[in-house]
Order: structure tokens, then C-alpha cells, then sequence
């Protein structure tokens, strides 16, 4: 009998009832499976997570029925449902109860009335399994996000639950805490049995391991099967979801064009890098490998003068305090997207907090167009001149629907005149500003105006955001972390705006963490390390020198080829080198 | 800005400490014996005795951090002395005339007094502000009533998080010169203001919503509830709790029958030593207000011995 069983499950929210969010679901998922939730934002993953646990699901229209166990689950009583099924959300911080690391800890089992002696043995169990121990006394704030996620799974884990369910849990985790993150419920899946039912942005970690992927599309399950089925349904079926494979399958399929696919063995899909590797070294094998014709080096044009300049720029906190900037030193060329990457604390984010004078180096010199950022007046130097995107779109949003939100930026007046008008005339009856439309428009959230800015998706508060700096009409904008919580199909959607933007002489300086992103889409890459930049190149000589902080696509086949970073890169230098 | 953090936490540091190791009832009730009693002992020898070992309790925990409270302390001191007198015109010995009224000797003394009871009463206030971690005090508080200590736990994680909001959202609008400049106006300030607030008040509801989430999912008001407790009220705390009702007893006792009288008018007099219920008052306090230093004498030479055995 199945663990947990999702019968023909449809559901409806109240205010929109001829829309199903779920349309006839059904699953199964046998005790201990890891079980992957994939599919666009919308498309119902979510939802069916909360279907999964009688608390969290909200009200509505609702059929079928879920099974735990073989009983239905309205009727576990929620005591029980509490300590069976574990539930791990998207952000680290606001599921954080107490404000000490073993009171969190302690906090499920003070609800469910364990004894004195059980706590402590439970709680000592969580600490040592999840190498809690040095920081069991601190305050919750003083952990990284890595460490509170790492910490809201332990505190779930020490109710001991006989499934984990986990909505997206590292979308708001740097790429190493997330792949420690991913690793740690592994090893939970594998060493106690624990059923897992996760939803990923990030396949690269997750797919290979899963014993089942659920694929799901407008609110219907399209395919579940093996990882390896379903990349081969998903290519067939030529769906969108293919392009959230993982990076070998997708250049497997990429190079064999799906021939012969319903002969081919499925056991010679590549899962990871190292099944990748090994592919493409069978495939060439005794072949010899085409030198990739070099392209002409651009010499960077001295003369121009760059739109950002960092000179030996020093900053710390406080004069006790160790320095964050160490002599940083960049020139970030006009019209170009300038991508740093590099760790946590390594003055990534300072050093854009520095360019927009939040906090004041005090050693170096930083120029703007050329001329020293101190000599500008704030009014200019925020208005068509410099604009920063921060990393939590939220923080720039204060107002209560999406248009209030863009047209607060024309000014008080203005802004106050839309109001009344919109007030009188309703807001279809009123015309946008025409420089809103038109940066709405370049945004795609016309659709989204009359939104409140909390309900959109990670997605398109992110471009509401954008539109929101845009408007102050920037030729330097600044991003930081642009490509966090965001799935792969609105990266798209961001990175063609960044593009038309650059195409129109906009300068962007960016810091991230997204390899695959900064790979794909920057003109220039430099590296971050203890408060400098230790290399700066174009994208593929950067990461082609790189062995580790690289691509899939690169690390799967940097032996056989040099500098091809990004999936297409791979596919058509296989190609290439097949056909020749 | 983490560091900044980290950077208050450390002046809250302190050294090692015996006492800040037992039962925060154990503390509590030292804590409140010394404050209390403080307050109500008007009498220059038991306040001298209490500034002095508040004095050197102090020091043992914080070291050269003590002298910067100490110095407030000393103005303060003097400030209450010297001014007493001049509304106080009570007593026989005059000092001398100020603005044409007599500025006494009994009244300086009674200021030095009420002015020492402060100091002495603000010095255990330091003390206890290290000892008395929050852990402690909401375990305290939750053994009289649990549902408070959990809310307490809460808000004091919610304040802090509010306040790094306030700055992100501040320095995320100043970025795109939303945030208004010296310049703007009064008006423009207070509308900024309001702006921001709002915000963080969708946030705080937002996050308000998530952590109700995360609470009922793990099982919150299903249910009787326990709390835990990371503190244990094991044999020598029993033996110290003991030790310090007994001497809270006899002084009080003591006092009962006369130890801590003191007469400011018309003259000044006061028991002194030799009397019996006063030595015997006053030693028992002395000792009740040592016992934290004693720990921390008593475990040093300890671990004396046993390096010297090694």
C-alpha cells in the first residue's frame, strides 16, 4: 500500500471557482521515495503541497481525497498530522518561531506535550545529526540563511515525521548552502526511510536523485515517472519544462536530436556531470576533436571612459572592525552587463552598497561617467543617472496596488493626480502615463496593475520592481542577486529585458550568485575574492579557466573542449565535431 | 552589519562567572533579595557594604568596562548628595548658609545615603543585566505563566527584525531617490516616513502569516503544551537556595528588631558595631551579598589545586 495516496484531487480557490488550480490529481508515493515536484510557477506545485497537510490548506472547492496510510487524511487528527508530516517552507526567516536556536529546536515537541526526558533526548539527537551543537546557544539572527533553513529542518526532524515535505527550500540559499542543504535531506531520505515530496527551481541537485518526478503543467499532472522518462516525454512532447532539465539531459538530447528515441536505451541519458562525462567521452572516443576556431580577441577600448570606476577602494564598518573592502579596483565598461560572482562575505554586495553611497569607502577613489561620486547631488545622481534593483524586491514596494507603486515615481503631484482620477473614473477609464505604459509594457506587467504588489510571484515582483528603478530612467543600473527564488522561465523573461536595456546604452553591474545565469548573459565576468576582484574576462575564458565555479555544461565537457560554457556552446561544438 | 551586531554582543560578554552557572530561580532570588533589601536598608554602613560588594561583583564580571559605568555612577552620586541639603533644611548642625538658608550636615549625610542607595541599587542592576540572559528570564517567566514566555520569545526576535527591515527598505528607496535628501522638506520627510512604515507593515503581516503557518504546522494549540527547559535545579542549587533564605531571614530579622535605624533629625545617629542585632544584621548581609564572588573565589582556587595535581 502506498504511503501517501492523492486520489483524483481537484480544487477550486472560492474566488475563482471555474478556474482549477488542481485538475484531477492523482499520485502515488510509496513509503521512502524522494519524490521531485516540478513545473512553472502557477502551475499548481504549491497548492498540491498544501493540500498535503489539513492546516495549511487554505479554503476552497475541493474533490477527491488524500490517503496517508490508507486513511483519509481529514481524518488524522491534527495532533498526529503534526508530528507525521513534516512541512519545510521557501523562507528561512519568517518560519522561525523563537528567537534562541533550542527553543526552535524544542518548539514542536512543547506544542505536541512531550515529557522533560523526551525533549532533551530528541533535541540532543537533532543537534548532533545536523552538526548543530557549536551554535545550539545562539540567537536565530546571528545564523546565515544556510544555517536557519539547516535549522527549520532539524526542528521538523525532531518531531520525527514519517514524511518531509519541502516547498522550494533553497530559493532564498546561496548555491553552496543549497547544495548542503540538498544533501542533508538525502541523507535523511537514506538513512532513516523518510518519504520526501520536494518542488526545486534548481533540478541540477535534486533530479538524479529521485526516485519519481512529477511534472506539472496548469494544474494537471502531465507526466510522473523515473528522471529518465521523463526527460525523454518532456522532449517529445517538445513541452517548456524540458528547458528546466538538468544540463546533461539537456545536451544529450540536444545532440542526439531525440533520433531513434523510442529504440534508444533509456539507461545512457546522462544524470549527472560525471554520466555526462563519460557519454561524451564514449562518444568521441578515437575521434579526433576539431580545434574551436579562435575568435578574435576584442581589445577593451581604453580610450572611452568606463561608466563605473573603482580605484583602490577600501571600507569597514567601523575603525575595530576587519576591512570588507580591500583595495578594490574595477573599470565596468558603458553598455555592457559586468557580472561578480564569488562567495558569501566576500564584499560582493558592499561593494554595490558603496557606488550607491550607502556606506562611504574611506580610502579610494570611485568615479561615475568619469567624475567623482561624491561631486554629484543626490537629486541627479538618482535621477537618469545611477539606480540600484535590491536583492528583496519588497523592500521598494508601498503601495497598494501595482499602478499607485509605478506612478509614485513621477512625483508627489503627479502621482496624487493619477490617484484621484483613477478614485473617480475607476482605473480602466484612466490612461496610464505614456512613459509607464512604456515601461510596463518592456516589463510585462500591464497585465499585473491593479494588483496588490504582496500577492504576485517571486517572479513578477522582481519585474514590477525593476519597472519601479527603471522609471527613474538609469544609465547605470545595479542589480543585486536578480536571479534569487526565480524560476527558469522568468530568467528568461528578466534576461531579455537586461538585454533591450543594454542595447539602448544602459551600463549594468550586477552581483550574483547564478552561474549558469552570469554565464549565459553577462559581456564580462569578474571573480570576487576577500574584498577585491581577482580576474575579470569575457564569460567563456572566465569560466573555461574555472574548474569548479563553472557551468554543468563546462564541467561535463571541458576534457574534450575548450572554453564551451553554456549548453548550446556544447551541442554545437558535438555537432560539429560529429558531422565533420 | 552583522558584525555591528556581533560587536554589541561582546559588550554584553562577560567573564567567567560561577554564579551565572546555577538556576536562574537561584539568581532571581538573588537578584531580588539584594535589590530589595537594598531599597529598604537606609542606613550608611549597609549601604556602604552593598556598594562595595556590588562594586566588586561588578568588576569580576565585566572588568575594565566597570570603570565607565562606575564614573556615571560617582557623578550621580555626588549630584544627590550635594543637592540634597539645599531643599532639605532639616537638621541641627549647620555647615554653612547658602542663599540665606542653612545647608546641614544632617541633610548632606542623608543625601550621601539616599545618593549611595542608587548607586548601589543601579550597580546590582549591571550585575544582573549579565547574569540574567533573556534565556533566563523567559524560563522564569514561563514557570509562572508558559503562554507569556513563548510570546516574549517571539517579540524579542520581531523587534530586531523590524528594525533591519526599516534600513533595508530606507537604503533600497534612497537608491532610487525615493528616500528625500537634506534638503527636502518637513513635509516630504514625515511622508517618507509614513511610506516606509506602511511597507514594513505589509511585511510584518506577511511574515505574520508565514510564521502562524509554520506554527500550527507544527502542532501549535493542538494540544496541551510543555515547555522545555534547558535549565536544571539540581543538589547545589537546593543547597545555595537554602544558604541565602537563611541569611535573607536573619537580617531581615534583625532589621526587625532594630540593626539598620538611623535617625537624621534633629542630629544624626545610628546603631553601630557592637550593638548585636546590628553585627549580627550586618554580617549575615555582607555575606548574603558575597555569595556570587565567593562562588567565583571558591571555583578558582579549585581548579588551582587541580592544575597544581596535574
Amino acid at each position: 500500500m502506498a504511503h501517501i495516496q492523492i486520489k483524483d484531487l481537484t480544487f477550486a480557490y472560492p474566488t475563482n471557482e471555474d478556474r482549477l488550480v488542481l485538475d484531477h490529481v492523482s499520485v502515488d508515493i510509496p513509503q521512502g521515495q524522494y519524490v521531485t515536484l516540478c513545473g512553472k510557477s502557477g502551475s499548481g506545485k504549491s497548492t498540491l503541497l498544501n493540500q498535503l497537510k489539513t492546516v495549511l490548506t487554505p479554503n476552497g472547492k475541493r474533490s477527491g481525497e488524500i490517503l496517508l496510510d490508507g486513511v483519509p487524511l481529514d481524518q488524522v487528527d491534527l495532533r498526529t498530522q503534526a508530528a507525521l508530516i513534516g512541512y519545510v517552507m521557501q523562507d528561512p526567516d519568517s518560519q522561525i518561531v523563537t528567537d534562541k536556536v533550542w527553543h526552535e529546536l524544542a518548539f514542536g515537541l512543547e506544542n505536541l506535550g512531550f515529557d522533560q526526558r523526551t525533549m532533551r533526548t530528541r533535541v540532543a539527537e537533532m543537534a548532533s545529526y545536523f552538526g548543530i551543537q557549536g551554535w545550539f546557544h545562539k540567537d536565530v539572527d546571528e545564523l546565515s540563511g544556510g544555517q536557519k533553513q539547516l535549522l527549520n529542518l532539524a526542528s521538523i526532524m525532531a518531531m520525527q515525521p514519517s514524511v518531509l515535505i519541502l516547498d522550494e527550500p533553497t530559493s532564498q540559499l546561496d548555491p553552496i548552502a543549497a547544495s548542503d542543504f540538498l544533501n542533508t535531506v538525502r541523507k535523511i531520505n537514506l538513512e532513516l526511510g523518510t518519504t520526501i515530496i520536494i518542488t526545486e527551481h534548481r533540478l541540477e541537485d535534486i533530479f538524479h536523485a529521485s526516485d519519481k518526478v512529477v511534472v506539472m503543467e496548469k494544474g494537471r499532472v502531465i507526466v510522473q515517472d523515473s528522471p529518465k522518462a521523463v526527460g525523454k516525454y518532456l522532449k517529445e512532447q517538445s513541452s517548456e519544462m524540458f528547458a528546466a532539465m538538468p544540463a546533461p539531459v539537456r545536451i544529450y538530447y540536444g545532440v542526439t536530436k531525440g533520433k531513434d528515441a523510442d529504440t534508444e536505451d533509456l539507461s545512457k541519458v546522462p544524470l549527472t556531470v560525471r554520466e555526462g562525462r563519460t557519454w561524451l567521452s564514449e562518444l568521441f572516443d578515437g575521434k579526433k576533436i576539431l580545434p574551436e576556431k579562435e575568435t578574435k580577441e576584442q581589445e577593451p577600448d581604453t580610450k572611452e571612459t568606463p561608466a563605473i570606476k573603482l580605484k583602490d577602494v577600501w571600507f569597514k564598518y567601523d575603525r575595530d572592525l576587519p576591512d570588507i573592502l580591500k583595495g578594490t579596483t574595477v573599470d565596468v565598461p558603458k553598455g555592457k552587463i559586468f557580472a561578480l560572482v564569488g562567495g558569501n562575505g566576500t564584499g560582493k554586495s558592499t561593494t554595490l552598497k558603496a557606488i550607491c553611497r550607502i556606506v562611504k569607502p574611506y580610502r579610494g577613489k570611485l568615479l561615475i561617467d568619469g567624475k567623482k561620486l561624491d561631486s554629484y547631488k543626490s537629486a541627479d545622481l538618482f535621477r537618469g543617472k545611477l539606480a540600484m534593483l535590491p536583492q528583496d524586491p519588497k523592500s521598494l514596494f508601498v503601495k497598494t496596488i501595482v499602478r499607485e507603486e509605478l506612478e509614485e515615481m513621477l512625483g508627489v503631484k503627479e502621482a496624487a493626480k493619477y490617484e484621484k482620477a483613477v478614485e473617480l473614473n475607476g482605473s480602466e477609464n484612466v490612461p496610464l502615463d505614456p512613459k509607464i505604459e512604456r515601461i510596463a509594457k518592456e516589463c510585462d506587467i500591464l497585465h499585473l496593475l491593479t494588483t496588490h504588489p504582496f500577492d504576485l510571484s517571486g517572479g513578477e515582483q522582481q519585474r514590477t520592481a525593476l519597472a519601479k528603478v527603471l522609471l527613474t530612467e538609469p544609465e547605470i543600473l545595479l542589480l543585486d542577486e536578480p536571479t534569487k527564488g526565480i524560476d527558469n522561465f522568468f530568467k528568461l523573461q528578466f534576461a531579455s529585458i537586461l538585454k533591450r536595456l543594454t542595447d539602448n546604452g544602459v551600463t549594468i553591474l550586477m552581483v550574483s550568485h547564478d552561474v549558469e545565469f552570469c554565464a549565459r548573459y553577462a559581456d564580462l565576468v569578474g571573480m570576487f575574492f576577500d574584498g577585491d576582484i581577482i580576474t575579470t574576462n569575457t564569460p567563456d575564458k572566465f569560466f573555461g579557466q574555472n574548474s569548479f565555479y563553472t557551468t554543468a555544461a563546462n564541467r561535463m565537457s571541458r576534457h574534450l573542449f575548450k572554453n564551451a560554457i553554456t549548453d548550446e556552446d556544447v551541442i554545437r561544438r558535438c555537432l560539429e565535431n560529429l558531422n565533420a | 552589519m552583522v558584525s555591528k551586531q556581533s560587536e554589541i554582543k561582546t559588550m554584553r560578554e562577560i567573564y567567567k562567572d560561577e554564579f551565572s552557572t546555577y538556576n536562574p530561580v537561584t539568581n532571581i532570588v538573588f537578584f531580588l533579595g539584594a535589590i530589595i533589601l537594598g531599597m529598604f536598608f537606609i542606613h550608611p554602613v549597609f549601604v556602604g557594604v552593598s556598594i562595595i560588594v556590588g562594586v566588586i561583583y561588578l568588576f569580576t564580571l565585566i572588568k575594565k568596562r566597570a570603570f565607565k559605568e562606575l564614573l556615571l555612577m560617582l557623578v550621580m552620586f555626588i549630584v544627590l548628595a550635594a543637592i540634597n541639603p539645599v531643599f532639605n533644611r532639616m537638621g541641627a548642625t549647620v555647615l554653612f548658609w547658602l542663599f540665606g538658608k542653612p545647608y546641614t550636615f544632617e541633610a548632606l549625610i542623608y543625601g550621601m545615603t539616599l545618593g549611595g542607595m542608587a548607586v548601589a541599587i543601579l550597580c546590582w542592576f549591571a550585575c544582573y543585566n549579565c547574569i540574567m540572559t533573556s534565556d533566563k528570564f523567559i524560563y522564569i517567566f514561563g514557570r509562572i505563566i508558559p503562554s507569556v514566555s513563548l510570546i516574549l520569545s517571539m517579540i524579542l526576535r520581531l523587534i530586531p527584525n523590524l528594525s533591519r527591515k526599516t534600513k533595508q527598505i530606507s537604503s533600497a528607496r534612497s537608491c532610487i531617490g525615493m528616500a528625500g535628501s537634506a534638503s527636502s522638506s518637513r513635509m516630504e520627510k514625515i511622508r517618507n516616513g509614513t511610506l516606509v512604515l506602511s511597507t514594513l507593515t505589509s511585511w510584518a503581516l506577511e511574515g505574520g502569516i508565514i510564521m502562524a503557518d509554520s506554527m500550527r504546522s507544527r502542532g501549535y494549540g493542538t494540544g496541551k503544551r510543555t515547555t522545555f527547559a534547558k535549565y536544571r535545579f539540581d543538589k547545589r542549587n537546593w543547597v545555595l537556595l537554602i544558604i541565602m533564605v537563611i541569611l535573607i531571614g536573619i537580617t531581615i530579622f534583625c532589621a526587625v528588631k532594630g540593626s539598620t535605624k538611623a535617625e537624621y533629625v534633629p542630629y544624626f545617629t545610628m546603631t553601630w558595631f557592637g550593638e548585636f542585632y546590628m553585627t549580627l544584621g550586618i554580617v549575615c548581609y555582607g555575606i548574603f551579598l558575597l555569595i556570587p564572588v565567593l562562588l567565583t573565589i571558591k571555583e578558582t582556587i579549585k581548579w588551582r589545586i587541580f592544575r597544581s595535581k596535574i
